[in-house]
């Protein structure tokens, strides 16, 4: 053959395997004896703190199995950790998909990730439960398969800036937020809350996710002469901010969001600086005494005492009760038409955190979170129960 | 017994009717794999071959020319972003999108090898570094870019849409054709460039720069040559992994992964072909597959388990990743310098002395 005629042969071959190449179906996702359930988030890596929402869920999973299981079937829970990189938390998903032939994925910390994670999951009818990155892109538009049960970031900038005008009195507010979908988030919540007042924001201030001499920026906030500073960054930034402001004696009162509301940690890694600051958080504080947050801490200390039960553990748990909850009531003739019918008739439902409601139309769950404060050590303390943001723009029909 | 009597021995593409035979049962065997693998090892397969295609090019400016570059996972986002914005925003065809994006990833490769002209050692790499994170920082800063938010790739038409001649991929398998082409091919120009008298001027860089020098050979171009093609290889490789995963941030091109491409360069041998190539595919097996299911592989899965947990920080078996990646690089270092391919160079010189 000459040369010419072996490529025109390597091309329809190659075009010809392009069309024999065709999808197939996912598996159903469980057995007579296991419903196999996943998880992915950063377990390693510079985000690895947020990796005890894994591990929350593990134990809430181990409880379950140790009664017995739900109408026979033990829960298989996967574990995968993603380093907080999209190109992982693609891999993992898909690996615990196709390889794993997973009935539910639980959780999930990731950030932008998590967008690439929603397509391949509804196109393979994978039921997802509370994603803990409440972004809106990511709920919205809704898809059949993915139920959110935390309040959105711009929810929860709302819910603080309500407080601190109504409750603490303040005239004047300034925000620094993240310049990513989280930070816009921030700043789209206090905005609309504020415009409710007729007031407006002394400082906005954006700020990287990476930068770490933060001396201009705060020195802008100080200028602005505000009362208040919401926090709508990482929990590394927010702890720099804090100690670049008690360099040059800058002391507003300081607020944030729920990834800053882990109080042991972010009181430990800021030298005690945390202390006051306020938070909204979206589980039940860790000290609380009622009977099922009881009931998970004696289990935390039975199965893993070497574990810290603090917020983000707490999470873990939060995100795997209605997947058991809907999989007790689905009965056991299982499938996955039968749990997302249970699902979608949750009504005030709550275990560890807000009241979910979700309906056929609505998989926005929440929409409201407590406002906690730092107290001495790392404490927790309540400053206000379960609040509504009632302005929530997607509630709106 | 690697004797060669003339020229045209050592430019041919296969030395042995043995080495064609082999060829072309891996390429069937590739070719075929689609058909019988589980669609999840395709798609793992589409990442192993756009990091052979990454490795393979690194290798040409590390293995061969004696540089170093710890920011190729900048040239890599330049081909991603480069790819898919062409075809966003211009609505150029993927086939000439991606080859343009491999040439504006040359060109910062170019830019790159200039101070390289004056670097050496550890400063060549420090400055390589901050290359690597400054392109993800600026493309992170710039809302054209998509900002930190990051971006969906477009559907992957290889056809012309313009001219109605859509031919969309969708699925892993589909996907798995091209970059298998697209690695094949590049594999390929890569040996032969190594061939020429370009590769040799980059050997000769290698093995001493003043004496390359003197016997004619112009270092300037040579050298920003060297990065620029290295550059584009990770260009192309950038462009097809955007597709592969259908979704990229900036951060998703740290430093970890330009360290990573490293280690696959170093972990399979340096100065060689298939080296890379053997490199690529392990550490990508383990640190995207292997290692992170570790816990369910029967036996070994339960006994890692047992030892994390009495041993191993609250992390528990997670951290298993790092230190076997590490403990790999180290006994490469120590126990075999020319990495994988000089296991294998080993093997073979014992069968063919065998029974001595």
């Amino acid at each position: 053959m000459k040369a010419s005629r072996v490529w025109i042969f390597a091309v329809v071959a190659v075009l010809g395997l392009l069309l024999l190449a065709s999808a197939s179906e996912a598996g159903k996702g469980f057995d007579d004896k296991e419903v196999r359930v996943g998880q992915f988030g950063p377990l390693t890596g510079p985000a690895a703190p947020w990796g005890a929402v894994l591990r929350g869920s593990a134990l809430r999973f181990q409880l379950v199995n140790d009664e017995g299981g739900i109408h026979g079937r033990k829960i298989k829970y996967f574990m995968r950790d993603d380093q907080y990189n999209p190109a992982q938390t693609v891999t993992v998903i898909k690996e615990l998909v196709e390889n794993q032939d997973i009935f539910a994925i639980v959780g999930g910390v990731a950030g932008a990730g998590s967008i690439a994670a929603k397509d391949y999951l509804t196109k393979n009818k994978i039921i997802w439960i509370g994603p803990t990155a409440s972004a809106r892109e990511l709920v919205f538009p809704q898809t059949p398969y993915l139920f959110c049960l935390t309040p959105l970031y711009e929810d929860e900038a709302s819910i603080m800036t309500k407080y601190l005008v109504e409750t603490e009195k303040m005239k004047k507010i300034a925000l620094m937020y993240q310049n990513d979908s989280y930070g816009q988030a921030g700043l789209a919540g206090m905005r609309q809350r504020l415009a409710k007042y007729k007031m407006k924001a002394v400082a906005e201030i954006p700020v990287e996710p990476t930068e770490r001499d933060l001396a201009s920026h705060i020195m802008k906030i100080k200028n602005a002469g505000p009362e208040a500073v919401i926090l709508w960054v990482a929990p590394t930034t927010a702890v720099i901010s804090l100690k670049t402001a008690a360099t040059i004696g800058f002391k507003p009162q300081w607020a944030g969001g729920t990834p800053l509301a882990d109080y042991p940690m972010m009181h430990k890694i800021s030298g005690g600086l945390w202390e006051g600051v306020i938070n909204t958080s979206y589980v039940e504080p860790p000290d609380s005494s009622l009977p099922v947050v009881v009931k998970y801490r004696e289990a935390q200390k039975k199965y893993m005492p070497e574990e810290r039960w603090g917020l983000f553990f707490m999470g873990g748990l939060l995100v795997a009760d209605p997947l058991i909850d809907a999989l007790k009531k689905a009965g056991k003739k299982l499938s996955r038409e039968a749990v997302l019918k249970q699902l979608n008739s949750a009504k005030n439902y709550k275990t560890i955190g807000p009241t979910i409601n979700w309906s056929k139309n609505q998989h926005q769950g929440v929409d409201s979170a407590m406002i906690w404060k730092c107290g001495p050590g790392g404490k927790t303390m309540v400053m206000q129960g379960w609040t509504q943001n009632e302005l929530a723009t997607w509630k709106k029909k | 017994m690697d004797m060669k009597r003339d020229y045209f021995e050592d430019v041919q593409l296969f030395e042995s009717n043995v080495v064609l035979f082999w060829s072309v049962a891996l390429m069937l065997l590739l070719f075929a794999i689609p058909f019988f693998a589980p669609k999840y090892y395709i798609f793992l397969l589409n990442i192993v071959m756009v990091h052979v295609i990454l490795a393979v090019g690194l290798n040409v400016l590390v293995g061969y020319t004696g540089q170093i570059s710890l920011g190729h996972a900048g040239f890599f986002a330049i081909g991603a972003y480069g790819t898919a914005l062409l075809m966003l925003k211009l609505q150029i065809p993927f086939v000439v999108a991606l080859l343009f994006a491999g040439f504006i990833a040359a060109f910062f490769g170019f830019l790159l090898g200039l101070p390289a002209l004056r670097l050496e050692g550890p400063y060549l790499a420090v400055a390589s570094l901050g290359f690597g994170l400054a392109i993800m920082h600026v493309i992170g800063h710039w809302q054209f870019f998509g900002g930190r938010t990051g971006i969906l790739a477009p559907p992957l038409d290889i056809g012309i849409p313009q001219l109605n001649a859509s031919f969309i991929l969708q699925t892993d398998a589909q996907k798995y054709y091209l970059i298998l082409v697209v690695a094949i091919l590049m594999v390929i120009a890569a040996r032969n460039i190594m061939k020429t008298r370009v590769g040799r001027s980059f050997v000769a860089i290698r093995d001493s720069d003043i004496a390359a020098e003197v016997i004619g050979i112009n270092l300037t171009i040579y050298k920003t040559l060297a990065f620029a093609i290295s550059a584009f290889y990770a260009g192309i490789a950038g462009g097809l992994f955007g597709f592969v995963l259908g979704f990229f941030d900036p951060f998703t091109f740290n430093m970890i992964l330009s360290i990573i491409f490293l280690v696959m360069v170093v972990v399979g041998g340096l100065g060689s072909i298939a080296g890379p190539i053997m490199g690529a595919v392990l550490i990508t097996y383990l640190q995207y597959s292997l290692l992170k299911n570790i816990a369910e592989v029967p036996v070994l899965g339960d006994f890692l388990v047992t030892v994390s947990s009495r041993w191993f920080s609250v992390m528990g078996l997670e951290n298993i990743n790092s230190i076997v990646l590490g403990l790999i690089m180290i006994g490469i270092v120590i126990f075999e310098p020319l990495g994988m391919y000089g296991i294998w160079i080993r093997i073979k010189k014992y069968w063919m002395t065998w029974p001595f």
